[in-house]
Order: C-alpha cells, then sequence, then structure tokens
C-alpha cells in the first residue's frame, strides 16, 4: 500500500498522484497493489462528498485519475485476473425513458461503483425494453431507476411492469431516485425502495445483497 | 431585466405540502411577497402526477390571483393542465415552456399559438441539451422556424440557452454567455431568459456563483430571469447591473431601492 499515492488521489493532485504510480510500477510494485490505493482514495473522496466535503467535479477529476492509472497498470497485469478485484453484486442503472438528467446518475453510479459494485449505466431516456434486455443479459441483483421529472413517474411504472411481465421481478431488487421521488412515487411504480441520495443507493443495495 | 418569481413550485417539498393539503394561505402568502418583492410574473408549478396536475395547477392559479394581480407563468409540459389552467387565468399568462422536442412541439405550442401568450423556449430537443452553441442556435433557428409559422411574434418568445452546470465543465458559463450573445445578434426582438441556480449544481457557496452568473449573463443580453425576487444577494446584483449595463435611467430605480433599504442587510 502507497500512502503517497492515496495521499495525491484524496489532495486531487493529479499530476503527483500519476508520477507516483508511474515511479511505483517501474520500481516493481505490485500493479493491483496501486488499484487498491485508488480505491481507497475513491473511498475517503466518497466520504467526503457524502459529508459535503468535497464536490462533483472533484468526483470528475478522482474518475479522471482512477482511469488514469488503470490505464498505466492494464497493460502490466499478464495473467486473465486483470480485473479481478472482486465485485460485490450487479446493478443496471439508468435513467428512464423521456428524461434525460444525467448529472445525479452519474453520481450514484460512481458511488455504486467505489463501493465495489459492477454497474452497467445504460445512460439516460432508456427505452424500457433495453432496461428489461439488461437484466436478462447481465443479470443483476438490483435495477436503478433514476428520473428527475414528475414525467418519469409512469415510465417508471412500466419498466418495473415489463420486468414483470419478462417473468424477471423476481430475480432483482428495484430502487428509484432522483428529483420528484419519494417513498410514494416507489409505491406507485412499484418499485421496493427509494433513495434520497447516492449513499442511499449503496446502502439499499449491499442490504439486499447482503453485505455490509 | 424582468423577473419570473420561481418560489410557487410544487418540486419544493414546502409547496407541495401546501398543494397536498390544500393550504391556500401558504401559497398567498408567497405570492403575495414575490409580488411585492417585484416579480413580473408568478411561476405556478403544481410538479404533482400528470392525472392530479389539472386539478392542482387551477387550484394554484386561483389562489395566486386571490393574493396579487400579478399574471401568472403557467409551468407545465402538460397539455391538459396548460389547457385548463388558461380558462381559470384573468390575465393572459406566460407558459413555460415549450422547446423542440415532439410532444412540447405538439402538445404545448398549439396552445400558445391559440392564446397568444407569451413563452419560454428552451433550446433543447429530443436529443436533449446540446452541448455546443452552434447546436443551441440550430435548435432556436428550428424552434422560431415553427413559431414564425404559426404567427407568433418574435418578441413574445423568451429563450432560454439553458445553462449546464460549470462542475461537469468549466466551459460551460462561457458556452452559456456566447449562446446569449448569438441569440442577440441573430435574432434581436426575442427576449432571453434562465433559471440561475443550475450554473451552480454540484458546487459549494452557490449563491455566490448564482450571483456573478446572473451579471455576466445580464451583460451579454439576458434580459429576464426565473428566481426569488426575495433574494437580497440576486436583488442586489441585478440593480447594480442594471445601472451600470445602462438600464437604469438616471439611475433612478436604484436611488429609489436604495431609499427602500434594498441594500440593508436584514
Amino acid at each position: 500500500m502507497s500512502q503517497e499515492l492515496i495521499d495525491a488521489v484524496v489532495d486531487m493532485r493529479e499530476e503527483d498522484a500519476v508520477k507516483i504510480a508511474e515511479n511505483l510500477l517501474s520500481s516493481g510494485a505490485d500493479p493491483l497493489g496501486l488499484l487498491d490505493d485508488c480505491r481507497t482514495a475513491l473511498g475517503i473522496i466518497g466520504s467526503k462528498f457524502a459529508a459535503g466535503e468535497c464536490f462533483v467535479p472533484e468526483l470528475i477529476l478522482a474518475g479522471e485519475m482512477l482511469r488514469q492509472v488503470g490505464g498505466m497498470v492494464k497493460p502490466r497485469l499478464s495473467t486473465s485476473g486483470a480485473g479481478a478485484q472482486k465485485k460485490i453484486g450487479k446493478i443496471v442503472f439508468g435513467t428512464v425513458e423521456g428524461d434525460i438528467h444525467d448529472i445525479a446518475k452519474d453520481i450514484v453510479v460512481f458511488m455504486l461503483d467505489i463501493n465495489g459494485f459492477d454497474v452497467m449505466d445504460l445512460g439516460v431516456d432508456v427505452p424500457v425494453a433495453k432496461f428489461v434486455e439488461a437484466v436478462k443479459s447481465f443479470k443483476p441483483q438490483v435495477v436503478g431507476l433514476s428520473g428527475f421529472l414528475t414525467l418519469a413517474y409512469d415510465p417508471m411504472k412500466n419498466t418495473v411492469q415489463a420486468l414483470k411481465d419478462a417473468g424477471l421481478r423476481d430475480s432483482v431488487k428495484i430502487m428509484i431516485g432522483g428529483g420528484q421521488m419519494d417513498d410514494q412515487v416507489a409505491a406507485y411504480a412499484k418499485a421496493d425502495a427509494y433513495g434520497k441520495d447516492a449513499m442511499a443507493a449503496v446502502t439499499l443495495s449491499k442490504g439486499w445483497i447482503g453485505v455490509k | 431585466m424582468k423577473i419570473i418569481g420561481e418560489k410557487i413550485n410544487g418540486t419544493r417539498k414546502r409547496v407541495a405540502q401546501a398543494i397536498q393539503e390544500r393550504d391556500g394561505a401558504f401559497i398567498q402568502d408567497l405570492a403575495r411577497k414575490q409580488a411585492e418583492a417585484g416579480a413580473d410574473w408568478l411561476d405556478a408549478n403544481a410538479g404533482t402526477h400528470p392525472s392530479r396536475e389539472p386539478e392542482d395547477l387551477i387550484w394554484l392559479v386561483e389562489n395566486i390571483q386571490a393574493a396579487t394581480d400579478k399574471p401568472i407563468c403557467l409551468d407545465s409540459a402538460n397539455p391538459k393542465a396548460l389547457e385548463v389552467a388558461i380558462k381559470a387565468v384573468k390575465q393572459t399568462p406566460m407558459i413555460n415552456s415549450i422547446s423542440a422536442e415532439p410532444h412540447r412541439l405538439e402538445g404545448v405550442l398549439p396552445i400558445v399559438a391559440a392564446h397568444k401568450t407569451p413563452a419560454i423556449a428552451l433550446a433543447m430537443d429530443e436529443k436533449g441539451i446540446p452541448k455546443t452553441k452552434e447546436d443551441r442556435l440550430n435548435v432556436i433557428r428550428r424552434l422560431l422556424g415553427e413559431t414564425r409559422k404559426l404567427g407568433i411574434a418574435d418578441n413574445q418568445l423568451y429563450f432560454d440557452p439553458l445553462a449546464m452546470t460549470i462542475a461537469t465543465g468549466t466551459d460551460n458559463g462561457l458556452t452559456f454567455f456566447s449562446t446569449i450573445r448569438s441569440i442577440r445578434s441573430e435574432f434581436p426582438e426575442v427576449h432571453i431568459t434562465c433559471g440561475l441556480s443550475n450554473i451552480s449544481f454540484g458546487m459549494p457557496a452557490r449563491a455566490h456563483i448564482n450571483r456573478v452568473f446572473l451579471t455576466l449573463s445580464m451583460e451579454a443580453g439576458l434580459d429576464s430571469a426565473i428566481c426569488d425576487p426575495m433574494d437580497h444577494d440576486i436583488k442586489t446584483a441585478m440593480l447594480a447591473s442594471e445601472l451600470l449595463l445602462n438600464q437604469d435611467k438616471h439611475c433612478l430605480k436604484f436611488t429609489r431601492a436604495f431609499r427602500a433599504g434594498a441594500f440593508t442587510k436584514v
């Protein structure tokens, strides 16, 4: 573990972080260890974000640093165990049909990702059929539906219904979130829960798959 | 500078509660305070499920009109809600909003044309908010093609170029200002408006960002804003900007506001 690398990422010193990572790799450090350090750092940044000490542009920069270090590490991972950090569960996530808001969704996806979930991000304005297709092929335990507008209520309901019609409803837990959502909307859409922010999404998902 | 008072919006928790509980006194108080603070229109957004929205919007309109005779800005993408609410208003309302999205072109634009109302027009289409200035201008050109076909005068339209948060792209401010300038020079008759808070989404100290954003946007050609007219920082920034941009003859608006205590922090 390199405290130096963790500190550089947490302090948002992009150039330092890249340089430190390069030095570590050329002096023979374990490439997977570097990724672990990055994840540790991103976990710290995530809690700072939840506590209001760290902000959206910093989440983006942190993600960028992780990508850069990941890019350096990848060619050095000879075995197929490349992405072999253990994922704790799979989630399909997207903003429902008719709604094109992405900022909040991206934050939730980011937080789920750094908390160890394998997230398939379907993007925005996602047609019902695309959710069904993704659940079939990716086999997640959790589906996250995001929406900012009141006009997203019905597409959420339709998405849940379509999963039911496809015989997939019992294989997943469904959470909703976004601007106008609340517990009542979750009940209306027949989802399993409403999460008020990114940390709530993490807590719900961990609860459902049974990890702390 | 024209102000569209944003407070009566069902997406705010307290307003949603008032709508739910039919707390008319709360809405009337918000309407009166915004009118007194200098709002030119009062936005009314029920923010409820589309099936409930028509009756909720009418209820908002009735309560706003019980408190003030300022015109109302009917804020909905739901043609059914707009159709019934427009019958309930005493004065020609503004409609918020049209865009180049097919459902708004088909559902909302005919209402604007039929009732000859001013309208807020969003620079977006079914693909979302265009990233570049040129793409946004293309959407605006297309929209103006539609509105002109229906005989809607350019000066009835309040174009919102749509600010994206600075948190996800540090050039989003510059794109916004330069879009305003281009609209101004290509379509001198139209108005330009925007909300003031999107620009700072995801950032700390948002009030400071919003205030300077307002000032820079006004210099570029913004002549209306959807905001909280009771916000002291916004109001004073607006007064000072109008003064500096030769929009305040003999500086009277500014000096009168000063005498009325507008610059005293409460």
